[in-house]
């Protein structure tokens, strides 16, 4: 039995938001989630080794 | 809804989220806050690889404080290839440096007394493996690990390189001796 909710959400003229966008493509995700954490851990490396203080 | 199937809402995204489904966010959410408290937790309460500290260093000011402290504290040598054997007084700063396949010099601690131990390569990388304590640390050029140690057992302790530094790899052992 079509509902009002059913209906809004089965509505082919509304966009489609772009989490959902997002969450559909297996390799767009799987590009974020090789990226995210290679960028964000080399540049935690180098700003750790850019700041060891030098030995007395 | 199925986990297997194609959504059958073509907006699903606005599909109010299940309580079922929240349960689940909800029940991982909070093991990811208890691992991430047992990350810190474990070095107070496990037995965790001592924590060091680091900084940066250069070889011939490394050698020039080893070779100051084993000028001072000598006690013999040892093995064919005359390694001092070096007992600092407790609580100094102690030096050990790895290189191509040896460490040097050979360390004797006292039992329950605490050391500032400094370690450094001065060639390629190296690894320190202490036996059977099973401490593990990286030996890196041009940058100095320096561990606070408190011996709490008497004997003769391995060293072993386990970062493989080349043909003689596997004969960089040597020993530390807490008396």
């Amino acid at each position: 039995m079509p509902t009002s909710d059913h209906d809004e959400l089965n509505d082919i003229n509304a966009p489609i938001p772009w989490m959902q966008k997002l969450l559909d493509s297996p390799f767009i995700l799987l590009t974020l989630g090789v990226m995210i954490p290679m960028i964000v851990y080399n540049l935690w490396g180098v700003i750790e080794i850019l700041l060891l203080p030098v030995t007395q | 809804m199925s986990a297997i199937l194609p959504p059958a809402d073509r907006l699903w995204y606005k599909h109010p989220i299940d309580r079922v489904e929240w349960t689940w966010i909800a029940i991982a959410l909070l093991w990811c806050i208890i691992l991430f408290v047992m990350m810190t937790g474990w070095h107070v309460w496990g037995k965790q690889n001592l924590s060091t500290e680091t900084y940066r260093t250069t070889t011939a000011q490394f050698m020039e404080k080893t070779q100051a402290m084993v000028d001072k504290y000598t006690v013999r040598t040892e093995t064919e290839e005359n390694i001092p054997v070096v007992a600092p007084p407790p609580g100094s700063d102690v030096y050990l440096l790895a290189r191509l396949w040896s460490f040097w010099p050979i360390l004797e601690l006292e039992k329950d007394k605490t050391y500032r131990l400094h370690l450094t390569a001065i060639d390629y990388n190296h690894g320190l493996s202490l036996q059977p304590a099973n401490i593990n640390i990286q030996m890196v050029p041009g940058f100095e690990h320096v561990v606070t140690v408190t011996p709490n057992e008497s004997g003769t302790y391995s060293l072993v390189c386990n970062e493989y530094c080349g043909l003689g790899h596997h004969r960089m052992v040597s020993r530390l001796y807490v008396k």
